[in-house]
């Protein structure tokens, strides 16, 4: 599958986070033509094996995306929501969202009380939760018929080409990720190579890398490389932290191994691939964090793919850093060598 | 015999960090009735009882610790300083009845602040004793005090006491424990320590325990007051079942099989949405390689208070579920 | 190994390769094993005459410091603190950047330039830069490249009435003491392990205590001690040259209840000079060690440190004494 169309399919899917089987049996099946196994775990992460006979690599990007919950319904069928994930109820006025009722999907509008209505101070202040609800354009009677307290919601997806490769989409944290582990584990295929790799699509991430951390306990790996999103340079951005929307970004810091780093900046370099460096002084708030302290410890690389507007409706990347990131990927599994094992504390 | 084993568990002084008191009574309570049964290093006490072959194992987790107050220091006047165990608030704790583990009690107080806001530093607690050197005979640094013991009917239906978060999961459990003979599954009952800090004993029972499933049975907030609104939950309407807090998203086969429980024991029962909070179950969740897990509640008003008041009706609500939960086919 | 040595290497969370270098050959002919885990924690094992108990002994290798992040046109090095360093001490210290070790300072707009509002507000890390002397950014960025960890320039100094000053204090006066431990003989199997980025959220240890298989971790430590200038009496938490401080609990950990009451009975017995921590504030590893697979007893032993995370803390010696001889005497315990 071209990665263009996967990324179309599985960005529009559901995978709220904690409600991940849809977009997980998706990409079960995706990874299925170009790897030995696949698996997909009592909490909804994808693992897919490509053996080796070297050390062992654990490879992940989360599956699951911020969305919604409906916590009440009023008395005149209005749906209230709650988070799931750090949604900013700002971006939603105006939004078309999906309810999963039990039923079926069911096409809402989030609406607020309208600014004519609103006295001038309450006009200056910003829509909360408390302010916002869903529209199913229902009646309550059947409102209550058909959804539930639990139900989840996600943000409308629309898959948006923009100029120069670029392209808008919701879910791009972090299935643009899930889709570079893709176009890698195809092009291992074309590769020699002695790591034995298992690609993880983790669940939960986004409220606090539960999936890496079991994955990680589960598989025990000797290496992890955990793949995320990252801040793209927007307007009126502060002074370091944002990069380049053109390459990949490899983070520096504390909470990642020197020596698996500077091997990646050489596969980069080597092959001619561009390689940003940016540099978290504490945690990664990423998969990294988690998955580098399971069991007695997974000495980790993170690598980011920058994006605008993250956690919206209309997360951009560009397509040729996507790409460039998979070929990375490809590359640098393909070197790992029982020897690193060797220079890892020197 | 449900009222009775709240009442008993009420009445044991246990805060975060020293259960042993709840862990004996259990013990002695739930003796002739358990497969197995042990106190792990941290202090949880884990009950099994053994299913039929081919069940899978279900661990229940209901916390025995409970909020207080810890000596930091001891003044020249015997008053003695303390910091909150777990999440207390200030409001909750002026001038309360306080009782520590030796039996020494006394009157946690609050100072005037002088606009202030007031915190921990403001709070005093009041002995009786005249001096420091006195105080120093009835208490020492680092022990602790909890709101003494209490426990009384309000209306016909419910209960209130400091110690209703989690003993109340406690009776429920032991009587699930008591209650449930040559279960399907495989039911161990673990009886956590250390919940109120941040599930911490709760991790290392799952790990030891290793369930295929998790259910952790505690208190939640209720949405029935005035001017309190959500979680859209109410007392007498029946055990909730959690969706999410902050600790966990529920696992979706899990809580649909809570549900289905109580839709076959014909019990009423009602969706928890908890936008904050956090129970034994986040702790069992991610656990090892992942633990499919859900949370049973009862509803509970005035949380983290002296008077924290259940219905009954719930109570017996969520029995039935897990009654029928034991014997489901996982 | 001198506590001087230990303090004077340069090793922030995640960069902790010279003190671990330094401890590895230390521990070698004391122990009978020592290795390098993946956390690259040293764990070193020394057999017991009975191996009646497996006793754990653990200190954080690593200290407070910075990390570059970028430079600006003309020169001056971006940086944030890796650990809490709260930037208000920061203002005009002698800092080395990088592998190369460049001199630096760290500078922030001249008093005269600031507008009277400006001085009210406190200078954090994005109104303060380090100054190499470098004109541009590709001279600044050439020897101390992003991601390179920098140091307070500061160095180990007695002063007073046996005190020292010097930075990394906490957590070198529990190395020094591990590495002590280890130069006798117990009944009891004595792993001692010196731990990486404890003050980038306990990994380190996350790491140590997963398959230790210890009966107990004492924690040595060094913490907050707040008994000078203007703190009430009742918000002192510890005191310099009371010795050695047993906490009851902090936010990372509830001790031990016995294990507790065992320590200051032990010191009150042998005539160490103990005090109980007056706080239940601060964290340390004692936290990733009691909550780790099935969890360990465990009970943490500070040296009370003034001026705590700076380039100037200060212990007391005779508590970094006591430090030892109560964990000598619990190791030493049949």
């Amino acid at each position: 599958m071209k990665t263009e169309d996967f990324l179309r399919e599985v960005t529009a899917l559901p995978g709220v986070t904690g409600n991940e089987g849809a977009a997980a049996a998706y990409i079960a099946d995706a990874f299925r033509p170009w790897v030995d196994e696949v698996e997909i775990t009592p909490l909804h992460c994808v693992v897919a094996h490509k053996k080796g006979d070297g050390p062992k690599v654990l490879v992940c990007a989360h599956l699951d995306e911020i969305g919604m919950m409906v916590s009440a319904i009023e008395e005149d069928g209005s749906l209230r929501l709650q988070s799931v994930g750090g949604v900013d109820p700002r971006v939603l006025p105006g939004m078309r969202v999906r309810v999963y009722a039990q039923g079926g999907m069911l096409l809402g509008v989030v609406g607020a009380t309208p600014p004519h209505l609103l006295k001038d101070a309450d006009r200056k202040s910003n829509y909360t939760w408390d302010t916002l609800y869903v529209d199913l354009g229902m009646s309550p009677e059947q409102v209550r018929e058909k959804v539930r307290p639990g139900d989840t919601v996600c943000f409308e997806a629309r898959y948006v080409e923009l100029k120069n490769g670029r392209v808008a989409t919701k879910t791009a944290d972090d299935r643009a990720c899930v889709a570079i582990m893709l176009a890698a584990a195809e092009r291992l295929n074309a590769l020699r190579h002695h790591a034995d790799i298992y690609f993880v699509a983790t669940c939960q991430e986004e409220i606090g890398s539960w999936g890496a951390l079991v994955s990680g306990f589960a598989l025990a790996p000797d290496y992890g490389v955990a793949f995320d999103v990252c801040h793209a340079d927007t307007p009126g951005a502060p002074a370091n932290s944002t990069s380049k929307i053109t390459s990949l970004v490899t983070s520096k810091g504390p909470y990642l191994n020197p020596f698996l780093v500077k091997k990646l900046e050489e596969t980069a370099k080597s092959n001619g691939i561009e390689l940003q460096v940016s540099v978290d002084p504490r945690s990664t708030a990423t998969d990294a964090d988690e998955l580098s302290v399971t069991r007695a410890g997974v000495p980790t690389v993170l690598l980011s793919l920058p994006i605008k507007y993250m956690h919206t409706n209309v997360e951009t990347f560009d397509m040729h850093a996507l790409t460039e990131g998979a070929r990375l990927l490809a590359l640098y599994l393909a070197q790992v060598e029982q020897s690193w094992e060797d220079e890892l504390w020197n | 015999m449900m009222l009775d084993t709240l009442k008993t568990l009420l009445a044991v002084w246990g805060p975060t960090g020293q259960e042993g008191q709840v862990a004996q009574e259990l013990q002695q309570m739930l003796a002739d009735k358990a497969d197995a049964m042990r106190v792990d290093v941290m202090g949880n006490l884990i009950v099994e009882k053994k299913g039929q072959p081919g069940g899978k194992t279900l661990m229940f987790s209901a916390h025995m610790d409970h909020i207080g107050l810890v000596v930091t220091d001891i003044e020249d006047t015997g008053y003695l300083r303390v910091t909150n165990v777990g999440g207390v608030s200030v409001d909750s704790m002026r001038c309360r009845h306080v009782a520590f583990g030796n039996g020494v009690q006394g009157v946690a107080v609050c100072q005037p602040t002088k606009g202030e806001t007031a915190g921990m530093q403001h709070l005093f607690v009041d002995i009786g004793a005249q001096d420091r050197a006195e105080a120093l005979t009835m208490v020492q640094l680092g022990d602790v005090c909890v709101f003494a013991p209490d426990c009384f009917p309000v209306g016909p239906h419910r209960f209130a006491s400091p110690a209703m978060d989690d003993r109340c999961a406690c009776a429920l459990l032991a009587e699930l424990l008591l209650q449930t003979d040559a279960p399907r599954n495989t039911v161990v009952g673990v009886f956590s320590v250390q919940e109120e800090v941040g599930l911490r004993g709760a991790a290392t029972a799952a790990y030891q325990v290793a369930p295929d499933i998790g259910v952790a049975i505690d208190v939640t907030a209720w949405g029935d007051t005035p001017e309190v609104k959500l979680p859209a939950v109410k007392l007498g309407a029946g055990a909730a079942i959690k969706f999410m807090d902050r600790s966990m998203i529920a696992t979706p086969c899990v809580r649909d099989a809570l549900m289905a429980a109580a839709e076959k024991a014909g019990v009423p029962y009602q969706r928890e949405i908890l936008p904050f909070g956090g129970t034994d179950g986040g702790a069992i969740q991610h656990s090892r390689g992942g633990v499919p897990t859900g949370t049973l509640s009862i509803p509970c008003r005035y949380v983290h208070s002296a008077c924290e008041t259940i219905d009954m009706r719930d109570m017996e609500s969520g029995l039935a579920i897990l009654k029928e939960f034991v014997n489901g086919e996982y | 190994m001198e506590l001087k040595t230990l303090c004077e290497l340069n090793g922030a969370s995640g960069n902790e390769g010279a003190v671990r270098k330094a401890i590895l050959e230390a521990a070698r002919p004391l122990c009978d094993h020592v290795r390098i885990d993946r956390m690259g924690n040293v764990i070193a094992y020394k057999k017991g005459r009975t191996g009646n108990r497996r006793l754990m002994f653990s200190a954080h290798m690593d200290e407070v410091g910075f990390i570059i992040l970028d430079a600006t046109d003309d020169g001056l090095l971006q940086f944030r603190s890796v650990g809490g360093i709260d930037p208000r001490v920061i203002v005009s210290k002698y800092v080395l950047v990088g592998e190369k070790q460049v001199k630096g300072v760290i500078g922030a707009l001249a008093i005269h330039l600031q507008s009277a509002e400006d001085r009210k507000r406190v200078l954090g890390y994005d109104s303060l830069y380090i100054d190499i002397g470098a004109k541009t950014k590709d001279e600044a960025l050439a020897d101390c490249p992003p991601g390179s960890y920098v140091y307070f320039d500061s160095s180990y100094q007695p002063f007073g009435d046996g005190c020292v000053v010097s930075k990394a204090l906490d957590d070198r006066v529990g190395c020094y003491n591990l590495l002590r431990l280890l130069e006798n003989s117990y009944d009891a199997d004595v792993t001692c392990a010196f731990v990486t980025q404890e003050e980038v959220g306990l990994r380190g240890a996350h790491g140590a205590a997963f398959d230790a298989g210890a009966d107990a971790v004492i924690v040595l430590e060094g913490t907050t001690a707040g008994d000078m200038g203007d703190v009430e009496k009742v918000r002192r938490v510890c005191e310099p040259g009371k010795g050695v401080t047993v906490s009851f609990m902090d936010n990372a950990s509830i001790a031990n209840r016995e294990l507790y009451r065992e320590l200051l009975a032990l010191a009150e017995e042998k005539g160490i000079a103990a005090q109980v921590k007056r706080a239940s504030t601060g964290g340390n590893d004692a936290g990733a060690y009691q909550r780790t697979q099935q969890g360990v007893r465990t009970c943490v032993l500070s040296v009370p440190c003034r001026y705590i995370h700076g380039p100037s803390s200060v212990v007391k010696l005779s508590d970094v004494e006591a430090q030892y001889q109560l964990a000598r005497a619990f190791a030493e315990q049949a």
